[in-house]
């Protein structure tokens, strides 16, 4: 499970640079939180807690938040991945794409009510309520590509004799 | 199997919502443990990015300096030989004489505080819209400390917050949990410029028979000894007196676009009510 966990998180981290060499701060496309809820789907369970918790971290220490609100976020994107995992049949991009703007939805509304529990000031609803949406429709647009990205590297890693998951054959 | 699962399930969840919270509670707590595990975090992560932004300059300025030119190059080799020469000096000139005018305010700013400062660059953004942040590359190593503010070439950027031993965290002035004693500079009105997220702030408790218009400059008053008086916070860009309440509501946009930061100076006192 090692070798599963360092490459995932190291994709993790390459999407990471990604966002912050190219798209921050105009532009904030959850592709670590996407990345997330799709290896969330996976079968194994160990490696999206494990990568929800690197990730996590890995946002928390950027952030000027309380350590531990992007951690509880990445997992909160893991719960809800397992469970549409267990009710909701995910085969067809159409119904995956909905399930991840859901989630994406949720996980924002979840970070809003820990944000309102800690006593910080959240931005109103209203404030960039279109912007922040516009956002969350883009990155669940790219729910077929981070898809293929999760399913290449459980092949690629299947091909040299890791797999994510000993329980489960791949889907 | 079933019950089993289930208990499993239910002992993960409540694992996972014990370990947020205490992650939370401490950090709330300004934990020792957790800021060293964010600096081990940011010394781990932050040169890759370090690293990658130079090599995408760098990337930038062959393609603008060589590849750009490859439609010249095929009518006359000789020519072109001459003319990407002349491109490229002409980019380093222009280049040049953007970093030197960039140098020169932040020389002219570093005279203007007349007290000791350090130049910085960005590195990095905050990962995400609930807070704003930026990583710089300067830390505790060259004398950065946590409360100092940071200044750009136009106005206020923000304060350090948290300080590495090679980087340092400054959150903006737009940041949500910022705050700091302001006036309007044509009528000397005072109040408290907090962060609303995204690229605006707002200047609070100011009573609605107070003169303030759009168009206003918001100044640092200098009281808190965060910032040093007189420097810029930004401008007013609308006021709202008809609200319920005695303050009117008052929206400052920043005059530095801190979205697009790339030099800074941290001046390297932490308490400016304490320097003579």
């Amino acid at each position: 499970m090692t070798v599963p966990v360092i490459l995932f998180s190291l994709v993790g981290l390459g999407l990471f640079y990604f966002q912050n060499l190219l798209l921050f701060p105009q532009v904030r496309l959850r592709l670590v939180g996407l990345f997330l809820f799709y290896v969330g789907l996976r079968p194994s369970f160990s490696l999206a807690f494990s990568l929800a918790v690197v990730l996590g971290i890995l946002q928390d220490s950027f952030a000027t938040t309380p350590f531990g609100l992007h951690l509880g976020a990445a997992l909160l994107l893991v719960g809800m991945a397992r469970f549409c995992r267990r009710r909701l049949l995910l085969q067809k991009i159409g119904p995956l794409i909905i399930a991840s703007l859901a989630a994406l939805t949720l996980q924002e509304m979840g970070v809003m009510l820990i944000l309102m529990l800690l006593g910080l000031r959240p931005l109103a609803l209203s404030d960039l309520a279109s912007l922040r949406s516009l956002e969350i429709l883009a990155t669940a647009a790219l729910a077929p590509l981070m898809a293929t990205l999760v399913i290449g590297l459980e092949n690629f890693l299947s091909r040299h004799g890791w797999h994510t998951s000993r329980s489960m054959p791949q889907e | 199997m079933r019950p089993r699962f289930r208990f499993r399930a239910s002992l993960i969840i409540t694992a996972t919502l014990l370990l947020i919270i205490s992650l939370l509670s401490l950090s709330l707590k300004r934990s020792p443990i957790l800021e060293k595990v964010e600096g081990m975090v940011v010394s781990l992560t932050a040169p890759g990015l370090h690293g990658l932004r130079y090599v995408g300059r760098s990337l930038s300025g062959v393609w603008e300096g060589y590849f750009y030119l490859v439609g010249v190059q095929k009518e006359n080799a000789a020519l072109r030989q001459r003319l990407q020469e002349y491109e490229q000096k002409e980019l380093r000139y222009q280049e040049a004489q953007h970093t030197l005018a960039r140098l020169e305010s932040l020389l002219s700013l570093k005279k203007q505080v007349a007290l000791p400062v350090t130049g910085a660059r960005v590195i990095a953004y905050d990962p995400s819209l609930w807070s704003r942040c930026a990583l710089l590359d300067q830390g505790e190593d060259h004398g950065v400390k946590r409360g100092q503010p940071v200044l750009s070439a136009g106005g206020i950027v923000g304060r350090i917050l948290e300080v590495y031993p090679h980087y340092s965290k400054v959150m903006l002035i737009v940041d949500r949990n910022s705050g700091a004693d302001a006036m309007v500079q044509r009528t000397r009105v005072r109040g408290i410029l907090q962060g609303k997220g995204a690229n605006r702030c707002s200047l609070g408790y100011v009573p609605k028979s107070a003169d303030v218009k759009a168009g206003d400059l918001v100044l640092a008053s200098g009281l808190g000894g965060v910032f040093p008086k007189g420097q810029v916070f930004g401008k007013i860009s609308g006021a709202n007196k008809k609200t319920p309440g005695v303050f009117q509501e008052i929206e400052v946009t920043p005059v530095v676009d801190l979205s697009a930061l790339e030099e800074v100076v941290v001046v390297k006192v932490v308490n400016l009510a304490a320097t003579p």
